[in-house]
Protein backbone atom coordinates (compact mmCIF):
# COMPACT_ATOMS: atom_id res chain seq x y z
CA UNK A 1 0.00 0.00 0.00
CA UNK A 2 1.03 3.59 -0.57
CA UNK A 3 -0.77 6.79 0.24
CA UNK A 4 -1.73 9.86 -1.73
CA UNK A 5 -3.05 13.28 -0.95
CA UNK A 6 -6.46 14.35 -2.21
CA UNK A 7 -5.78 17.48 -4.27
CA UNK A 8 -9.25 18.48 -5.30
CA UNK A 9 -12.84 17.34 -4.90
CA UNK A 10 -15.82 17.98 -7.14
CA UNK A 11 -19.21 17.61 -5.44
CA UNK A 12 -21.44 16.63 -8.36
CA UNK A 13 -24.58 16.19 -6.26
CA UNK A 14 -25.70 15.38 -2.72
CA UNK A 15 -24.35 11.90 -2.92
CA UNK A 16 -21.70 11.83 -5.66
CA UNK A 17 -18.19 13.31 -5.63
CA UNK A 18 -15.01 12.95 -7.66
CA UNK A 19 -11.78 12.81 -5.67
CA UNK A 20 -8.56 13.79 -7.46
CA UNK A 21 -5.25 12.37 -6.24
CA UNK A 22 -1.96 14.27 -6.13
CA UNK A 23 -0.49 12.14 -8.91
CA UNK A 24 -1.59 9.96 -11.78
CA UNK A 25 -1.65 6.20 -11.38
CA UNK A 26 -0.09 4.05 -14.09
CA UNK A 27 -3.34 2.42 -15.10
CA UNK A 28 -5.84 1.55 -17.84
CA UNK A 29 -9.55 2.34 -18.04
CA UNK A 30 -11.65 -0.34 -16.35
CA UNK A 31 -9.11 -1.00 -13.60
CA UNK A 32 -9.89 -0.33 -9.95
CA UNK A 33 -8.05 0.56 -6.79
CA UNK A 34 -8.52 -0.50 -3.18
CA UNK A 35 -8.90 2.82 -1.39
CA UNK A 36 -8.39 2.88 2.36
CA UNK A 37 -9.90 5.77 4.24
CA UNK A 38 -8.21 5.82 7.65
CA UNK A 39 -10.63 5.08 10.52
CA UNK A 40 -13.12 3.73 7.96
CA UNK A 41 -12.83 0.80 5.56
CA UNK A 42 -10.89 -0.15 2.49
CA UNK A 43 -13.18 -0.38 -0.55
CA UNK A 44 -12.79 -1.13 -4.27
CA UNK A 45 -13.38 1.86 -6.58
CA UNK A 46 -13.10 2.14 -10.36
CA UNK A 47 -10.75 4.82 -11.61
CA UNK A 48 -12.65 7.61 -13.38
CA UNK A 49 -9.36 8.98 -14.79
CA UNK A 50 -5.70 8.16 -14.13
CA UNK A 51 -5.86 10.31 -10.99
CA UNK A 52 -9.44 10.16 -9.76
CA UNK A 53 -12.30 8.07 -8.45
CA UNK A 54 -15.96 9.03 -8.72
CA UNK A 55 -17.90 7.81 -5.72
CA UNK A 56 -21.54 7.52 -4.75
CA UNK A 57 -22.43 7.44 -1.06
CA UNK A 58 -23.98 4.06 -0.33
CA UNK A 59 -22.47 3.19 3.06
CA UNK A 60 -20.45 4.55 5.96
CA UNK A 61 -17.12 4.72 4.14
CA UNK A 62 -18.42 6.16 0.86
CA UNK A 63 -20.52 8.68 2.83
CA UNK A 64 -17.35 9.91 4.53
CA UNK A 65 -15.41 9.82 1.26
CA UNK A 66 -17.68 12.16 -0.67
CA UNK A 67 -17.35 14.72 2.15
CA UNK A 68 -13.53 14.63 2.37
CA UNK A 69 -11.63 17.88 2.09
CA UNK A 70 -8.65 18.53 -0.14
CA UNK A 71 -5.37 17.83 1.62
CA UNK A 72 -6.46 14.61 3.31
CA UNK A 73 -4.43 11.45 2.81
CA UNK A 74 -5.87 8.12 1.70
CA UNK A 75 -4.26 4.70 1.33
CA UNK A 76 -4.19 3.08 -2.09
CA UNK A 77 -3.46 -0.44 -3.34
CA UNK A 78 -3.52 -1.11 -7.05
CA UNK A 79 -4.53 -0.42 -9.74
CA UNK A 80 -5.81 -3.97 -10.08
CA UNK A 81 -7.93 -5.98 -12.49
CA UNK A 82 -8.38 -6.49 -16.17
CA UNK A 83 -9.08 -3.28 -18.11
CA UNK A 84 -11.37 -2.67 -21.10
CA UNK A 85 -10.02 -3.70 -24.52
CA UNK A 86 -9.55 -0.48 -26.47
CA UNK A 87 -10.54 0.24 -30.06
CA UNK A 88 -9.66 3.02 -32.46
CA UNK A 89 -12.83 2.45 -34.47
CA UNK A 90 -16.41 3.11 -33.42
CA UNK A 91 -17.25 2.67 -29.74
CA UNK A 92 -20.56 2.63 -27.88
CA UNK A 93 -20.45 3.26 -24.13
CA UNK A 94 -23.54 2.30 -22.12
CA UNK A 95 -23.66 3.78 -18.61
CA UNK A 96 -26.23 3.30 -15.86
CA UNK A 97 -26.05 5.70 -12.89
CA UNK A 98 -22.72 5.64 -11.06
CA UNK A 99 -21.67 2.91 -13.52
CA UNK A 100 -20.50 5.86 -15.60
CA UNK A 101 -17.40 6.13 -13.34
CA UNK A 102 -14.98 3.87 -15.30
CA UNK A 103 -16.51 5.04 -18.58
CA UNK A 104 -15.35 8.66 -18.06
CA UNK A 105 -11.80 7.32 -18.11
CA UNK A 106 -12.51 4.99 -21.05
CA UNK A 107 -14.18 7.83 -23.01
CA UNK A 108 -11.12 10.08 -22.78
CA UNK A 109 -8.75 7.20 -23.47
CA UNK A 110 -10.59 6.09 -26.61
CA UNK A 111 -10.92 9.66 -27.92
CA UNK A 112 -7.16 10.13 -27.56
CA UNK A 113 -6.66 6.98 -29.63
CA UNK A 114 -8.83 8.52 -32.33
CA UNK A 115 -11.92 6.39 -31.76
CA UNK A 116 -15.40 7.65 -32.57
CA UNK A 117 -17.21 7.46 -29.24
CA UNK A 118 -20.92 7.62 -28.49
CA UNK A 119 -22.34 7.42 -24.98
CA UNK A 120 -25.76 6.26 -23.77
CA UNK A 121 -26.32 7.37 -20.19
CA UNK A 122 -29.33 6.49 -18.05
CA UNK A 123 -30.30 7.38 -14.48
CA UNK A 124 -33.36 7.70 -12.30
CA UNK A 125 -33.55 11.50 -12.63
CA UNK A 126 -31.69 14.42 -14.22
CA UNK A 127 -29.50 15.18 -11.16
CA UNK A 128 -28.15 11.61 -11.27
CA UNK A 129 -26.73 12.08 -14.74
CA UNK A 130 -23.49 12.92 -12.99
CA UNK A 131 -20.74 14.80 -14.87
CA UNK A 132 -22.50 14.21 -18.17
CA UNK A 133 -20.63 17.03 -19.94
CA UNK A 134 -17.53 14.82 -19.71
CA UNK A 135 -19.09 12.92 -22.62
CA UNK A 136 -18.96 14.64 -26.01
CA UNK A 137 -21.51 12.63 -28.02
CA UNK A 138 -24.27 11.72 -25.61
CA UNK A 139 -27.86 10.49 -25.42
CA UNK A 140 -29.59 10.37 -22.06
CA UNK A 141 -32.61 8.69 -20.52
CA UNK A 142 -34.21 9.20 -17.10
CA UNK A 143 -36.83 7.07 -15.36
CA UNK A 144 -38.91 10.15 -14.51
CA UNK A 145 -38.37 11.91 -17.84
CA UNK A 146 -36.71 14.92 -16.18
CA UNK A 147 -34.07 14.85 -18.92
CA UNK A 148 -33.80 13.14 -22.29
CA UNK A 149 -35.89 10.08 -23.06
CA UNK A 150 -38.39 8.97 -20.40
CA UNK A 151 -37.25 5.41 -19.87
CA UNK A 152 -34.03 3.52 -19.29
CA UNK A 153 -30.66 3.31 -20.97
CA UNK A 154 -31.79 -0.08 -22.29
CA UNK A 155 -34.51 1.72 -24.28
CA UNK A 156 -31.76 3.89 -25.80
CA UNK A 157 -29.68 0.81 -26.51
CA UNK A 158 -32.58 -0.82 -28.36
CA UNK A 159 -32.69 2.17 -30.74
CA UNK A 160 -29.06 1.70 -31.76
CA UNK A 161 -27.93 0.00 -34.94
CA UNK A 162 -25.38 -2.18 -33.15
CA UNK A 163 -23.63 -3.69 -36.15
CA UNK A 164 -21.87 -0.39 -36.86
CA UNK A 165 -19.85 -0.46 -33.62
CA UNK A 166 -16.47 -2.13 -33.22
CA UNK A 167 -16.84 -2.34 -29.45
CA UNK A 168 -19.65 -1.92 -26.93
CA UNK A 169 -18.80 -1.22 -23.29
CA UNK A 170 -21.38 -1.56 -20.52
CA UNK A 171 -21.24 -0.56 -16.86
CA UNK A 172 -24.09 -0.05 -14.41
CA UNK A 173 -26.28 -1.77 -11.83
CA UNK A 174 -26.71 -5.55 -12.08
CA UNK A 175 -30.23 -5.48 -13.43
CA UNK A 176 -29.21 -3.10 -16.21
CA UNK A 177 -26.17 -5.27 -17.02
CA UNK A 178 -28.37 -8.33 -17.34
CA UNK A 179 -30.86 -6.55 -19.61
CA UNK A 180 -28.05 -5.17 -21.76
CA UNK A 181 -26.52 -8.65 -21.91
CA UNK A 182 -29.81 -10.18 -23.05
CA UNK A 183 -30.29 -7.55 -25.74
CA UNK A 184 -26.73 -7.75 -27.06
CA UNK A 185 -26.96 -11.54 -27.12
CA UNK A 186 -30.20 -11.35 -29.12
CA UNK A 187 -28.51 -9.02 -31.60
CA UNK A 188 -25.53 -11.42 -31.76
CA UNK A 189 -22.97 -8.79 -30.82
CA UNK A 190 -21.78 -10.29 -27.50
CA UNK A 191 -18.39 -10.98 -29.04
CA UNK A 192 -17.58 -7.29 -29.20
CA UNK A 193 -19.24 -6.34 -25.92
CA UNK A 194 -17.53 -5.89 -22.57
CA UNK A 195 -19.19 -5.61 -19.15
CA UNK A 196 -17.70 -4.16 -16.01
CA UNK A 197 -18.95 -6.10 -12.96
CA UNK A 198 -19.10 -5.09 -9.34
CA UNK A 199 -18.74 -7.45 -6.37
CA UNK A 200 -17.90 -7.14 -2.70
CA UNK A 201 -14.12 -7.61 -2.43
CA UNK A 202 -11.68 -7.94 0.42
CA UNK A 203 -8.23 -8.36 -1.12
CA UNK A 204 -8.44 -7.08 -4.70
CA UNK A 205 -5.56 -9.37 -5.67
CA UNK A 206 -7.17 -12.72 -6.38
CA UNK A 207 -6.50 -14.60 -3.15
CA UNK A 208 -9.36 -14.16 -0.70
CA UNK A 209 -12.07 -15.71 -2.85
CA UNK A 210 -14.83 -13.27 -1.91
CA UNK A 211 -15.75 -12.10 -5.43
CA UNK A 212 -16.08 -15.48 -7.17
CA UNK A 213 -18.52 -15.93 -10.07
CA UNK A 214 -20.36 -19.17 -10.85
CA UNK A 215 -17.64 -20.36 -13.23
CA UNK A 216 -14.90 -19.76 -10.65
CA UNK A 217 -13.68 -16.47 -12.16
CA UNK A 218 -12.45 -13.84 -9.74
CA UNK A 219 -14.06 -10.44 -10.41
CA UNK A 220 -10.95 -8.71 -9.02
CA UNK A 221 -8.47 -10.56 -11.24
CA UNK A 222 -10.11 -12.11 -14.32
CA UNK A 223 -12.42 -9.05 -14.21
CA UNK A 224 -13.83 -6.60 -13.35
CA UNK A 225 -14.16 -6.27 -17.13
CA UNK A 226 -15.48 -9.44 -18.78
CA UNK A 227 -16.19 -10.02 -22.43
CA UNK A 228 -19.78 -10.90 -23.29
CA UNK A 229 -18.61 -14.34 -24.45
CA UNK A 230 -17.00 -15.04 -21.04
CA UNK A 231 -20.29 -14.33 -19.29
CA UNK A 232 -22.42 -16.67 -21.39
CA UNK A 233 -24.04 -19.19 -19.10
CA UNK A 234 -22.75 -17.41 -15.99
CA UNK A 235 -25.23 -15.96 -13.53
CA UNK A 236 -24.16 -12.35 -12.74
CA UNK B 1 3.20 -39.49 -12.67
CA UNK B 2 2.58 -37.20 -9.71
CA UNK B 3 0.32 -39.60 -7.78
CA UNK B 4 1.14 -39.76 -4.10
CA UNK B 5 -0.47 -41.10 -0.93
CA UNK B 6 -0.73 -38.96 2.15
CA UNK B 7 -1.93 -41.27 4.92
CA UNK B 8 -4.98 -42.98 3.37
CA UNK B 9 -5.60 -40.15 0.87
CA UNK B 10 -4.72 -41.15 -2.65
CA UNK B 11 -3.95 -37.89 -4.38
CA UNK B 12 -3.30 -37.31 -8.07
CA UNK B 13 -0.60 -34.79 -7.26
CA UNK B 14 1.27 -33.46 -4.22
CA UNK B 15 -0.07 -29.94 -4.82
CA UNK B 16 -2.69 -28.81 -2.34
CA UNK B 17 -4.62 -25.55 -2.15
CA UNK B 18 -3.87 -23.89 1.20
CA UNK B 19 -6.69 -22.86 3.49
CA UNK B 20 -7.94 -19.29 3.38
CA UNK B 21 -7.21 -18.78 -0.31
CA UNK B 22 -10.06 -19.06 -2.84
CA UNK B 23 -11.73 -21.51 -0.47
CA UNK B 24 -14.99 -19.83 0.49
CA UNK B 25 -17.06 -20.96 -2.50
CA UNK B 26 -17.40 -24.16 -4.49
CA UNK B 27 -16.78 -22.64 -7.96
CA UNK B 28 -13.25 -21.53 -7.09
CA UNK B 29 -12.47 -24.73 -5.17
CA UNK B 30 -13.68 -26.80 -8.13
CA UNK B 31 -11.61 -24.74 -10.56
CA UNK B 32 -8.40 -25.05 -8.54
CA UNK B 33 -9.10 -28.77 -8.05
CA UNK B 34 -8.60 -29.35 -11.76
CA UNK B 35 -4.80 -29.34 -11.36
CA UNK B 36 -4.48 -30.05 -7.62
CA UNK B 37 -4.22 -33.24 -5.57
CA UNK B 38 -6.42 -31.75 -2.87
CA UNK B 39 -8.02 -28.46 -1.93
CA UNK B 40 -8.42 -27.17 1.62
CA UNK B 41 -11.41 -24.95 2.31
CA UNK B 42 -11.49 -21.71 4.23
CA UNK B 43 -11.69 -22.53 7.96
CA UNK B 44 -15.21 -22.93 9.25
CA UNK B 45 -16.57 -22.65 12.80
CA UNK B 46 -19.87 -23.59 14.41
CA UNK B 47 -21.30 -20.07 14.27
CA UNK B 48 -21.26 -17.48 11.49
CA UNK B 49 -18.45 -14.97 11.99
CA UNK B 50 -18.08 -11.54 10.42
CA UNK B 51 -14.32 -11.30 10.44
CA UNK B 52 -12.49 -7.99 10.69
CA UNK B 53 -13.17 -4.74 8.85
CA UNK B 54 -11.16 -4.06 5.72
CA UNK B 55 -8.26 -3.61 5.10
CA UNK B 56 -7.78 -7.28 5.88
CA UNK B 57 -5.11 -8.17 3.33
CA UNK B 58 -2.05 -6.31 2.09
CA UNK B 59 0.44 -7.27 -0.55
CA UNK B 60 4.11 -6.63 0.13
CA UNK B 61 7.16 -7.34 -2.05
CA UNK B 62 7.81 -10.64 -0.23
CA UNK B 63 4.30 -11.94 0.34
CA UNK B 64 1.01 -11.07 1.95
CA UNK B 65 -0.12 -10.03 5.41
CA UNK B 66 -3.69 -10.85 6.34
CA UNK B 67 -6.03 -10.49 9.27
CA UNK B 68 -9.31 -11.65 7.79
CA UNK B 69 -10.41 -12.80 11.24
CA UNK B 70 -11.76 -16.26 10.40
CA UNK B 71 -14.80 -14.85 8.64
CA UNK B 72 -17.20 -17.70 7.96
CA UNK B 73 -20.85 -18.27 7.14
CA UNK B 74 -20.95 -20.95 9.87
CA UNK B 75 -20.99 -24.73 9.44
CA UNK B 76 -24.60 -25.08 8.30
CA UNK B 77 -24.37 -22.59 5.44
CA UNK B 78 -20.87 -23.71 4.50
CA UNK B 79 -21.85 -27.37 4.22
CA UNK B 80 -24.55 -26.33 1.73
CA UNK B 81 -21.95 -24.39 -0.25
CA UNK B 82 -19.50 -27.32 -0.23
CA UNK B 83 -22.20 -29.76 -1.37
CA UNK B 84 -21.80 -28.00 -4.74
CA UNK B 85 -18.11 -28.93 -4.97
CA UNK B 86 -17.52 -30.77 -8.25
CA UNK B 87 -13.76 -30.79 -8.31
CA UNK B 88 -11.57 -33.68 -9.32
CA UNK B 89 -9.39 -33.56 -6.18
CA UNK B 90 -9.69 -34.51 -2.52
CA UNK B 91 -11.73 -32.06 -0.48
CA UNK B 92 -10.21 -31.22 2.89
CA UNK B 93 -12.40 -29.12 5.17
CA UNK B 94 -10.56 -26.84 7.58
CA UNK B 95 -12.12 -26.54 11.04
CA UNK B 96 -11.61 -24.03 13.82
CA UNK B 97 -12.99 -24.24 17.36
CA UNK B 98 -11.86 -23.77 20.96
CA UNK B 99 -13.10 -27.03 22.50
CA UNK B 100 -12.41 -30.66 21.47
CA UNK B 101 -16.13 -31.49 21.37
CA UNK B 102 -16.79 -28.56 19.07
CA UNK B 103 -14.29 -29.89 16.53
CA UNK B 104 -16.12 -33.22 16.54
CA UNK B 105 -19.50 -31.53 16.24
CA UNK B 106 -18.21 -29.39 13.34
CA UNK B 107 -16.92 -32.40 11.44
CA UNK B 108 -20.37 -34.01 11.54
CA UNK B 109 -21.67 -31.32 9.17
CA UNK B 110 -19.27 -32.25 6.37
CA UNK B 111 -20.03 -35.68 4.91
CA UNK B 112 -18.56 -34.54 1.60
CA UNK B 113 -15.11 -34.06 3.15
CA UNK B 114 -12.37 -36.56 2.28
CA UNK B 115 -10.33 -35.36 5.26
CA UNK B 116 -10.17 -32.62 7.88
CA UNK B 117 -7.53 -30.03 8.57
CA UNK B 118 -7.57 -28.62 12.10
CA UNK B 119 -6.72 -24.94 12.23
CA UNK B 120 -4.62 -24.87 15.40
CA UNK B 121 -2.48 -22.00 14.29
CA UNK B 122 -4.35 -18.90 13.06
CA UNK B 123 -2.28 -16.12 14.67
CA UNK B 124 -4.80 -13.30 14.81
CA UNK B 125 -7.94 -14.56 16.58
CA UNK B 126 -7.83 -14.69 20.39
CA UNK B 127 -10.06 -17.68 21.21
CA UNK B 128 -9.10 -20.13 18.45
CA UNK B 129 -6.20 -21.12 16.22
CA UNK B 130 -2.79 -20.65 17.82
CA UNK B 131 -4.31 -20.17 21.28
CA UNK B 132 -5.52 -23.78 21.06
CA UNK B 133 -2.56 -25.08 19.06
CA UNK B 134 0.09 -24.05 21.61
CA UNK B 135 -1.21 -26.54 24.17
CA UNK B 136 0.08 -30.07 23.39
CA UNK B 137 -2.35 -31.80 25.79
CA UNK B 138 -5.34 -30.02 24.28
CA UNK B 139 -4.15 -30.79 20.74
CA UNK B 140 -3.81 -34.46 21.64
CA UNK B 141 -7.31 -34.52 23.11
CA UNK B 142 -8.81 -32.82 20.04
CA UNK B 143 -7.19 -35.30 17.68
CA UNK B 144 -8.15 -38.31 19.82
CA UNK B 145 -11.78 -37.23 19.90
CA UNK B 146 -11.83 -36.57 16.16
CA UNK B 147 -10.31 -39.98 15.42
CA UNK B 148 -12.68 -41.83 17.76
CA UNK B 149 -15.70 -40.55 15.80
CA UNK B 150 -14.54 -40.79 12.22
CA UNK B 151 -12.18 -42.79 10.07
CA UNK B 152 -11.39 -39.79 7.87
CA UNK B 153 -7.82 -38.53 7.95
CA UNK B 154 -7.18 -35.65 10.33
CA UNK B 155 -4.35 -33.18 9.70
CA UNK B 156 -3.62 -30.63 12.42
CA UNK B 157 -2.08 -27.44 11.01
CA UNK B 158 0.60 -26.06 13.28
CA UNK B 159 2.40 -22.78 13.74
CA UNK B 160 6.17 -22.26 13.68
CA UNK B 161 5.72 -19.80 16.54
CA UNK B 162 5.25 -22.49 19.17
CA UNK B 163 7.10 -25.58 20.35
CA UNK B 164 6.02 -27.29 17.18
CA UNK B 165 7.90 -30.53 17.73
CA UNK B 166 6.22 -31.08 21.08
CA UNK B 167 2.79 -30.16 19.68
CA UNK B 168 3.28 -32.35 16.59
CA UNK B 169 4.32 -35.33 18.72
CA UNK B 170 1.26 -34.87 20.90
CA UNK B 171 -0.91 -34.82 17.77
CA UNK B 172 0.81 -37.96 16.48
CA UNK B 173 0.19 -39.74 19.78
CA UNK B 174 -3.44 -38.67 19.56
CA UNK B 175 -3.69 -40.43 16.20
CA UNK B 176 -3.20 -37.62 13.68
CA UNK B 177 -2.75 -38.86 10.11
CA UNK B 178 -0.30 -36.12 9.19
CA UNK B 179 0.85 -32.65 10.15
CA UNK B 180 0.47 -29.48 8.09
CA UNK B 181 3.20 -26.94 8.75
CA UNK B 182 3.19 -23.98 8.88
CA UNK B 183 0.46 -21.35 9.27
CA UNK B 184 1.15 -17.64 8.77
CA UNK B 185 3.52 -15.86 11.14
CA UNK B 186 2.56 -12.75 13.09
CA UNK B 187 3.49 -9.55 11.34
CA UNK B 188 2.34 -6.06 10.52
CA UNK B 189 2.89 -3.06 8.26
CA UNK B 190 2.60 0.68 8.83
CA UNK B 191 1.87 3.15 6.06
CA UNK B 192 4.41 5.97 6.25
CA UNK B 193 2.05 8.45 4.56
CA UNK B 194 -0.88 8.13 6.95
CA UNK B 195 1.52 6.97 9.75
CA UNK B 196 -0.96 4.29 10.77
CA UNK B 197 -0.94 0.48 10.84
CA UNK B 198 -2.58 -0.63 7.60
CA UNK B 199 -4.62 -3.63 8.75
CA UNK B 200 -7.77 -2.81 10.70
CA UNK B 201 -6.68 -5.48 13.20
CA UNK B 202 -3.24 -3.73 13.43
CA UNK B 203 -1.35 -6.99 12.98
CA UNK B 204 -1.96 -10.17 11.01
CA UNK B 205 -0.33 -13.24 9.57
CA UNK B 206 2.52 -13.14 7.06
CA UNK B 207 2.43 -15.63 4.19
CA UNK B 208 4.16 -16.00 0.84
CA UNK B 209 7.77 -16.19 -0.30
CA UNK B 210 9.15 -14.38 2.76
CA UNK B 211 8.30 -17.21 5.15
CA UNK B 212 9.51 -20.12 3.01
CA UNK B 213 12.87 -20.64 4.79
CA UNK B 214 11.08 -20.75 8.14
CA UNK B 215 8.57 -23.31 6.87
CA UNK B 216 11.44 -25.32 5.36
CA UNK B 217 13.14 -25.70 8.73
CA UNK B 218 9.92 -26.78 10.43
CA UNK B 219 9.23 -29.39 7.73
CA UNK B 220 12.82 -30.61 8.07
CA UNK B 221 12.52 -30.96 11.85
CA UNK B 222 9.13 -32.67 11.75
CA UNK B 223 10.36 -35.16 9.15
CA UNK B 224 13.15 -36.15 11.55
CA UNK B 225 10.85 -36.42 14.56
CA UNK B 226 7.62 -37.94 13.26
CA UNK B 227 6.45 -41.18 11.65
CA UNK B 228 3.35 -39.60 10.09
CA UNK B 229 3.55 -37.61 6.85
CA UNK B 230 4.27 -33.90 6.77
CA UNK B 231 2.40 -31.52 4.47
CA UNK B 232 4.36 -28.35 3.82
CA UNK B 233 2.74 -24.94 3.77
CA UNK B 234 4.49 -21.61 3.67
CA UNK B 235 5.58 -19.59 0.69
CA UNK B 236 5.77 -22.21 -2.08
CA UNK B 237 5.49 -20.15 -5.25
CA UNK B 238 7.41 -22.01 -7.96
CA UNK B 239 8.01 -25.67 -8.84
CA UNK B 240 11.51 -25.33 -7.37
CA UNK B 241 9.97 -24.43 -4.00
CA UNK B 242 7.77 -27.53 -4.21
CA UNK B 243 10.77 -29.80 -4.91
CA UNK B 244 12.68 -28.14 -2.09
CA UNK B 245 9.87 -28.85 0.41
CA UNK B 246 9.66 -32.46 -0.79
CA UNK B 247 13.41 -32.89 -0.33
CA UNK B 248 12.98 -31.51 3.21
CA UNK B 249 10.45 -34.26 3.88
CA UNK B 250 7.02 -33.10 2.71
CA UNK B 251 4.72 -35.62 1.00
CA UNK B 252 2.48 -32.81 -0.19
CA UNK B 253 2.91 -29.08 -0.56
CA UNK B 254 0.25 -26.43 -0.04
CA UNK B 255 0.12 -23.32 -2.19
CA UNK B 256 -1.92 -20.23 -1.42
CA UNK B 257 -0.44 -16.75 -1.65
CA UNK B 258 1.02 -17.60 -5.08
CA UNK B 259 -2.46 -17.06 -6.53
CA UNK B 260 -1.54 -13.39 -6.31
CA UNK B 261 0.57 -14.06 -9.42
CA UNK B 262 -1.73 -16.31 -11.42
CA UNK B 263 -4.89 -18.42 -11.30
CA UNK B 264 -2.90 -20.94 -13.40
CA UNK B 265 -0.21 -21.48 -10.80
CA UNK B 266 -1.23 -25.11 -10.11
CA UNK B 267 -1.23 -25.98 -13.78
CA UNK B 268 2.18 -24.51 -14.44
CA UNK B 269 3.77 -26.04 -11.36
CA UNK B 270 2.21 -29.42 -12.15
CA UNK B 271 3.61 -29.41 -15.69
CA UNK B 272 7.03 -28.32 -14.44
CA UNK B 273 7.11 -31.08 -11.82
CA UNK B 274 6.35 -33.69 -14.48
CA UNK B 275 9.14 -32.32 -16.66
CA UNK B 276 11.56 -32.33 -13.72
CA UNK B 277 10.78 -35.93 -12.73
CA UNK B 278 11.22 -37.07 -16.34
CA UNK B 279 14.48 -35.25 -16.77
CA UNK B 280 15.88 -36.48 -13.45
CA UNK B 281 14.44 -39.99 -13.94
CA UNK B 282 13.26 -40.09 -10.36
CA UNK B 283 9.94 -40.61 -8.60
CA UNK B 284 8.24 -38.34 -6.10
CA UNK B 285 8.37 -41.06 -3.45
CA UNK B 286 12.15 -41.28 -3.78
CA UNK B 287 12.47 -37.52 -3.44
CA UNK B 288 10.54 -37.25 -0.18
CA UNK B 289 13.05 -36.39 2.54
CA UNK B 290 16.02 -37.14 0.29
CA UNK B 291 18.00 -34.16 1.58
CA UNK B 292 18.16 -35.83 4.99
CA UNK B 293 20.24 -38.69 3.58
CA UNK B 294 22.96 -36.33 2.46
CA UNK B 295 23.79 -34.93 5.90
Amino acid sequence: MFSMRIDKIIRHSDDVSTLFFSSRLRSYPGQFIMLNLPRYEEIPLSLSSPNSVTVRAVGETTYALIRLSAGEIVGIRGPFGKPFTPTDGKALLVAGGIGAAPLYYLHDYLKRRGAEVKVLFGARKAEELVWKDRFSVLMVATDDGSEGLRGTVIDLLKEEELQQYDRIYVCGPEEMLRKAFTHLKEKEVLGKAEFSLERYMKCGIGVCGTCILEDGSRVCAEGPVFSGKDLEGVEF
Amino acid sequence: MLEIDVASLKMKSPLVLASGVLGSFSPSLSRVAEHAGAVVTKSVGLQPREGYRTPVIINTPHGLINAVGLSSPGCEEFSKELSKFRGDAKLIVSLFASEPDDFVKLSSYFDMADAFELNLSCPHVSDAGLTVGSDPELVKEIVEKMKSRSSKPVFPKLSAATDYIEVAKAAEEGGADGIVAINTLRGMAIDIGTRKPILSNISGGVSGEGIKPIAMKVVWDLYEELEIPVIASGGATTWRDVIEFILAGARAVQIGSAFFYSYRVFYSIKESLIAYLRKEKISLNELVGMAHKTV
